[in-house]
C-alpha cells in the first residue's frame, strides 16, 4: 500500500463525505425514532422523492433552486402522510407503523415508476461547484467538500437547536418522557408533527446533494435504506450524537474497507453492526440510559 | 391421472403434426418490467414489437408478455407456465444471466427453443450451451476482448481496471484482461467494488490514481455506471487517466444523465446508434418515431430478436424442433452490420464497434472512431449437438 | 401458548381440502403456484413461531431459508449426497445457524433485535454472494428432487412434487404446533409477557429463545430446500433482505401469533401477487395499498380480523369447556 500521504488524505475526505451524506439522512430518521418510538422505514422513499424533485427543478431552474424547492416538497409530503397516516397510527403501536411505511416503500417506488419513468436520471452540478480546490497538496471535488461543509452545518444548526433553544428543550423532553411531557404543558402531538416534517425535510436536502453526486433511480431508496438503519442502529437511536457517530463509523468503515480489505468491503459493516449489537444492545450513544 | 412432465413433453412434440402455415407462431416474451431492470426490458420489447411489424407486416406471431421481475425463481414459473400450459413455440427475452441460468435446464430439457435478447454470461454458449438456446444479444467476454488489442494498439500498455463484484462484472474484465495481455499489454491493478451496494467510488478512484497505470478500463451498466462516470469526472481523472470501457458504461440508454462527464470516454459495444448505414438509419428513425427517444443496445437486441424469428419462420419451418434448427441458420445485415450465428456455440458473430462519446447539437452522441472485425467466441467446452427429440 | 378454537380447526381443514383439491385438479401454472403458496407458507409458520410467539420480529428468515436452499444443494451437487440425507443436512444446518443467531441476538429487543438479525441476514446475503463455489450471482444449477420410486412416487411430477410439499407443510405446522405448546413453548410466552418476571424465576431466557429460534430456523430451512427443489436451480436472491421483509407482510396480512392466520396470508398473498402482475407490471403499488389498508383497519390481520368478529362467538356457543383459562406453567423449562 502506497505511503503518499495525499493519498490517506483524500480517502478521510472521502469517508467524510460519505459519512455527511449519511448523516444528512440519518438524522432525520432518528429523531423521529427518539420522538415517536417508531422506524420510518420509508425515509428512504422521501430521499429519492427529494432527489427526483431536485433533479426536475434543477433541469429547469437550476440546481439551487432544486435544492430549496426539494426539501420543502417532500415536507409537504411529509405533512400529507403525518395527516393521513401517521397521527391515526399514534396508537396502534411500533409495529404496525413500520408496516405501514413497509407499504408506503411498495407505493412509492411504483408511484416513482409511473411519473419518472424507469431509466435513470441526474441532475447537474452547479458550475460554482463544478472545479477542484486544493487542499493540503492535493486536489478535491468542490462538490464533494460542498457535501462536507453542509452535513457539519446542519449538524451545528440542530446541536444549537436541541440544545440551547425553547423548542429544542421540548423535544429533548418528549423524546425522554413524552407523557411527562405532555403533563408539563407541552403540546405534544405539534411537536410530533414539526420534527416529522422536519425529518422529511431533512431527507429530501439529502436526496437533492445526492442526486449530482450518484444516479436519480427508482430502486434509490430502497439502496439506501439499509446503511441509513445501519448507522442509527450503530449509533443508538434517537440521538444526534448517536446520527454523526453512527455516520463516521460507517463512512470510515466503508471507504478505508474498500482501501484495505477489498475483499471484505461489503461483509465487513455487518459484521461491525452485529458485534455492536452484542457487546452494547443500544447501540453506542443511545437518547435514554 | 398423474402426468408426467417430461413424458407429456416427449408426447407433445413427437405428436406434433406439422402446422399450417397460417397457424400463428405462440412467442413467450419473457422479460423484467418490474423491477431493476425493467428500463431494458421496455427498451427490448419496444425494439421486439417494433421488428415484427417491419418484417412480418401480416402478423402471423401471437406474443404472450411475462414479468420476470428479475427473480430467478418467478422467470423460472414463468417460463414453465409458456412451455406448459400457453404451449408456446419459442421463447425470446432474458436480460441477468441470473434468470438464463435458471431457465436454461427448464427450456433444454423442455425443448423450446429460447432467443436470448440480453443475458451476455459467457457460460450459456459455453459450457452450459443448448442447441435449444441461440443467443442475438452478446456475450460478455465477446463485447471485451477486442479492445484489448485495439488499447494496446493505441500505445497504451499499462491499465487498471475496475468493475462490480459480480459474474458479469468478472467476465467483462476477464474478457478484456485476456485481449489486452495477449496483446503485450499489463495490467496496473484490479478491483470489483460490492455489487450495487457501491454509492462512493472515490476510494477505489484514488487507488487506480495511485497505481501508476496509463488508463482505466471499467464495465458498469445502469445507475452505476451514471454515479461512476460523473465521479470519475468530479476527481477530474479524465486529463491523466483516460476512461475506457465497456460500451455499457455510456449507452444511449442513460449517457444523457451523465451528461458531459462522459465526453472523452471511449468504450466498446455490439451497436450505437449513430452506426452510418441504410439499415441502421431506417431502424434509428422507426424507433424514434414509435418511442420519442433513440434505440439503444437493448432496443436493437429486441428488434434483431424479433427479426431472426421471422426469418427462422419464413424458411417454413414451424414447431418448436422446427424453429429451433431453422434460428441456428439465421444470418442478415441488420443495424449492427453484417450478424451470423456461429454453430459451434449458437452465439452470435458481430462487429465491435469502438466510440468515443462527445457532445453533440443535443445532448451525448457517439462518434465511431473503428469498427472491429465479427470475431466467433472460442468454444469453451460447448458441445453443440444438433437440436433432437 | 398455542390453541386451537374451533375456528382455526375450520379455517385449517377449509385450507388443507383447498389446497388438496387444487393440487388434484390445477393445471400446471396452478401447479406451480400451490407449490410457493406451500413453500412461502412453511417460512411465515417459521417466522410466526418466533414474531408471534416469541416477541423476535425477525429479518433473517429469509436468509435462513436462502442458505437451507443453498445447503441443500451444495450437499446434493458438490458433496454428491443423495437428496434425502441432503435435505435432513439442510434442515441440522439451517437450525445450527439459526440457533447461534438467536443466542447472540437474544439480549437485543424491539427494532435492535429487528436490525441485528438484518445484519446477520445480509452478512449470509453478501457471503453466498461473493462465493465462487456457490455460483455467486449466476446460481447453482442442476439440484436434483428426491427419489421417491420405492413409494412409487416420481416427484419430477408437478403433481406429485406439491402433494409432497402439501405433506411437508402440515408436518411443519404439526412440529410448530409441538413446539408451541410444549414446556418450551409456553416459557418463550412467558419470556414475551414479561422478561423481567422469567428471569427472576430462574429461566435462562436466552437458551429459550435461542432454542425456539433453532427450531424456527429448521422449518425455514425446510422450505429452502423445497424452494431449491421446486425452481431445481437456487440464486442468492433468496437471501435478499427483502424476502424476509415480504414474509413479515405475509404474517402480518395474515394475522400475527395465530399460525393459521399466516397460511391464511401466504394464500392470499401470492394469489394476489400473480393475478396482479398479469394485469399490470405495477402490482407493488396495489400490494403496498392493501398492507396499508389492512394495517391501518387495526385489525390482527386477515385472519384476526376474522377471529375478533367471529371467533369468540363461535367457541361460546359450541364448547364452554376449551375456553377455561388454565394458569400458565412458568417455571417449565426447556
Amino acid at each position: 500500500m502506497t505511503t503518499d500521504p495525499g493519498f490517506w488524505l483524500l480517502q478521510t475526505l472521502n469517508a467524510l463525505q460519505l459519512s455527511m451524506l449519511l448523516f444528512l439522512l440519518s438524522i432525520g430518521l432518528t429523531v423521529i425514532f427518539g420522538l415517536m418510538h417508531f422506524v420510518n422505514l420509508a425515509h428512504g422513499a422521501l430521499y429519492a422523492a427529494g432527489a427526483y424533485v431536485a433533479a426536475s427543478v434543477s433541469a429547469v431552474a437550476g440546481f439551487w433552486a432544486g435544492l430549496v424547492l426539494a426539501p420543502l416538497a417532500v415536507a409537504v409530503i411529509g405533512v400529507l402522510l403525518y395527516g393521513g397516516l401517521i397521527r391515526r397510527m399514534r396508537r396502534s403501536g411500533p409495529m404496525a407503523q413500520v408496516l405501514v411505511t413497509f407499504g408506503l416503500i411498495f407505493v412509492a417506488l411504483d408511484l416513482t415508476r409511473l411519473i419518472w419513468g424507469d431509466i435513470a436520471l441526474a441532475s447537474a452540478m452547479p458550475p460554482l461547484l463544478e472545479g477542484r480546490l486544493s487542499v493540503l497538496g492535493i486536489d478535491y471535488p468542490l462538490y464533494r467538500l460542498f457535501v462536507i461543509g453542509l452535513g457539519l452545518v446542519v449538524f451545528a444548526a440542530l446541536a444549537f437547536v436541541l440544545g440551547r433553544t425553547q423548542i429544542g428543550a421540548m423535544i429533548r423532553a418528549g423524546v425522554d418522557n413524552d407523557a411527562m411531557a405532555a403533563c408539563l404543558g407541552i403540546n405534544v402531538e405539534r411537536l410530533f408533527f414539526i420534527v416529522f416534517c422536519l425529518g422529511c425535510a431533512l431527507a429530501g436536502l439529502a436526496g437533492a446533494v445526492a442526486a449530482p453526486l450518484l444516479s436519480v433511480s427508482p430502486d434509490m431508496g430502497l439502496q439506501i435504506l439499509i446503511p441509513t438503519l445501519i448507522v442509527i442502529v450503530i449509533g443508538g437511536l434517537g440521538s444526534l450524537q448517536g446520527a454523526i457517530a453512527g455516520s463516521l463509523v460507517y463512512g470510515f468503515v466503508q471507504t478505508f474497507g474498500a482501501v484495505l480489505a477489498p475483499g471484505l468491503a461489503s461483509v465487513l459493516i455487518y459484521g461491525l453492526l452485529a458485534a455492536i449489537l452484542v457487546i452494547r444492545p443500544t447501540g453506542l450513544f443511545p437518547a435514554k440510559g | 391421472m398423474k402426468r408426467h412432465v417430461l413424458a407429456a413433453l416427449g408426447l407433445a412434440t413427437a405428436f406434433a403434426v406439422p402446422a399450417h402455415a397460417e397457424d400463428p407462431v405462440r412467442v413467450g416474451l419473457l422479460l423484467p418490467f418490474s423491477g431493476v431492470y425493467a428500463a431494458l426490458g421496455n427498451d427490448i420489447e419496444a425494439g421486439f414489437d417494433l421488428g415484427l411489424e417491419t418484417f412480418a407486416p401480416d402478423s402471423g406471431f401471437e406474443v404472450i408478455r411475462e414479468d420476470t421481475e428479475v427473480k430467478p425463481p418467478v422467470a423460472l414459473a414463468k417460463t414453465r407456465k409458456l412451455i406448459l400450459q400457453d404451449k408456446v413455440d419459442v421463447i425470446a427475452g432474458v436480460v441477468s444471466s441470473g434468470v438464463l441460468g435458471a431457465v436454461r435446464d427448464a427450456v433444454h430439457g423442455a425443448g423450446v427453443p429460447l432467443i436470448v435478447a440480453n443475458a451476455g454470461n459467457d457460460d450459456a454458449t459455453g459450457s452450459a450451451c443448448s442447441p435449444w438456446i441461440t443467443r442475438m444479444s452478446f456475450s460478455n467476454g465477446q463485447v471485451n476482448r477486442p479492445m484489448g488489442q485495439w488499447l494496446h494498439d493505441q500505445g497504451i500498455t499499462r491499465v487498471f481496471t475496475l468493475a462490480p463484484d459480480y459474474a458479469g462484472g468478472r467476465q467483462m474484465i476477464g474478457g478484456f484482461v485476456e485481449g489486452f495481455t495477449a496483446a503485450g499489454g499489463e495490467i496496473a491493478g484490479q478491483e470489483f467494488t460490492p455489487f450495487q451496494k457501491t454509492q462512493d467510488f472515490g476510494p477505489y478512484l484514488a487507488k487506480a490514481k495511485a497505481s501508476g497505470a496509463q488508463a482505466v478500463y471499467v464495465f458498469y451498466a445502469g445507475s452505476e455506471a451514471i454515479s461512476f462516470v460523473k465521479q470519475y469526472d468530479s476527481f477530474g481523472m479524465k486529463a491523466e487517466l483516460p476512461l475506457y470501457g465497456s460500451g455499457f458504461l455510456t449507452s444511449p440508454l442513460y449517457v444523457n444523465a451523465e451528461g458531459p462527464a462522459a465526453a472523452g470516454v471511449v468504450t466498446a459495444l455490439h451497436y450505437v446508434p449513430t452506426i452510418d448505414t441504410e439499415e441502421n438509419r431506417a431502424f434509428v428513425t422507426a424507433f424514434e418515431a414509435r418511442t420519442g427517444r433513440l434505440p439503444s443496445e437493448y432496443a436493437v437486441q429486441g428488434y434483431d430478436s424479433a427479426r431472426a424469428l421471422v426469418e427462422a419462420a419464413a424458411t417454413g419451418a414451424r414447431g418448436r424442433a422446427g424453429l429451433g434448427e431453422a434460428l441456428r441458420q439465421v444470418q442478415f445485415t441488420g443495424p449492427r452490420g453484417q450478424t451470423s450465428i456461429d454453430p459451434a456455440t449458437n452465439n452470435i458473430v458481430q462487429p465491435i464497434y469502438v466510440y468515443e462519446t462527445v457532445q453533440g447539437d443535443d445532448g451525448m452522441t457517439q462518434k465511431i472512431l473503428a469498427e472491429l472485425p465479427a470475431r466467433p467466441d472460442a468454444a469453451n467446452g460447448c458441445e453443440m449437438a444438433p437440436v433432437a427429440n | 401458548m398455542f390453541r386451537h378454537t374451533f375456528l382455526r380447526y375450520a379455517v385449517l381443514a377449509l385450507l388443507a381440502a383447498a389446497a388438496l383439491l387444487r393440487a388434484l385438479t390445477a393445471g400446471y401454472f396452478g401447479l406451480e403456484i400451490l407449490a410457493e403458496i406451500l413453500i412461502l407458507a412453511i417460512l411465515v409458520l417459521a417466522l410466526d413461531m418466533v414474531a408471534g410467539f416469541g416477541g423476535m420480529v425477525s429479518l433473517c428468515h429469509g436468509a435462513l431459508m436462502g442458505l437451507g436452499a443453498y445447503a441443500y444443494g451444495v450437499l446434493c451437487v458438490h458433496a454428491g449426497l443423495a437428496p434425502l440425507p441432503a435435505l435432513a443436512g439442510a434442515i441440522a444446518l439451517t437450525g445450527a445457524v439459526a440457533w447461534a443467531i438467536g443466542a447472540i441476538c437474544a439480549r437485543a429487543h424491539g427494532i435492535f433485535f429487528i436490525m441485528a438479525t438484518l445484519a446477520f441476514g445480509q452478512m449470509a446475503y453478501s457471503w453466498v454472494f461473493e462465493t465462487p463455489l456457490l455460483g455467486g450471482d449466476d446460481g447453482l444449477g442442476g439440484i436434483p428432487r428426491p427419489d421417491l420410486s420405492l413409494l412409487g412416487i416420481d416427484l419430477s411430477d408437478s403433481r406429485s412434487f406439491v402433494l409432497f410439499c402439501l405433506a411437508a407443510t402440515a408436518l411443519a405446522y404439526g412440529a410448530a404446533v409441538l413446539v408451541l405448546r410444549s414446556g418450551l413453548g409456553r416459557s418463550l410466552g412467558g419470556v414475551m409477557h414479561n422478561e423481567q418476571r422469567m428471569r427472576a424465576l430462574g429461566l435462562t431466557v436466552w437458551r429459550v429463545k435461542a432454542d425456539v429460534f433453532g427450531l424456527s430456523g429448521m422449518l425455514a430451512g425446510l422450505a429452502g430446500a423445497l424452494a431449491a427443489m421446486q425452481v431445481m436451480y437456487i440464486s442468492p436472491g433468496l437471501l435478499a433482505w427483502t424476502t424476509s421483509g415480504e414474509a413479515l407482510v405475509v404474517v402480518i396480512l395474515g394475522g400475527l401469533g395465530t399460525l393459521v392466520g399466516p397460511l391464511v396470508g401466504a394464500a392470499a398473498f401470492v394469489t394476489l401477487k400473480h393475478g396482479l402482475s398479469g394485469v399490470t407490471s405495477h402490482w407493488h403499488l396495489v400490494v403496498g395499498l392493501i398492507l396499508i389498508a389492512v394495517v391501518m383497519s387495526r385489525a390482527n390481520g386477515l385472519f384476526g380480523w376474522l377471529e375478533a368478529r367471529w371467533g369468540a362467538r363461535l367457541d361460546r356457543r359450541l364448547a364452554d369447556a376449551t375456553r377455561e383459562d388454565t394458569p400458565r406453567e412458568a417455571t417449565n423449562d426447556a
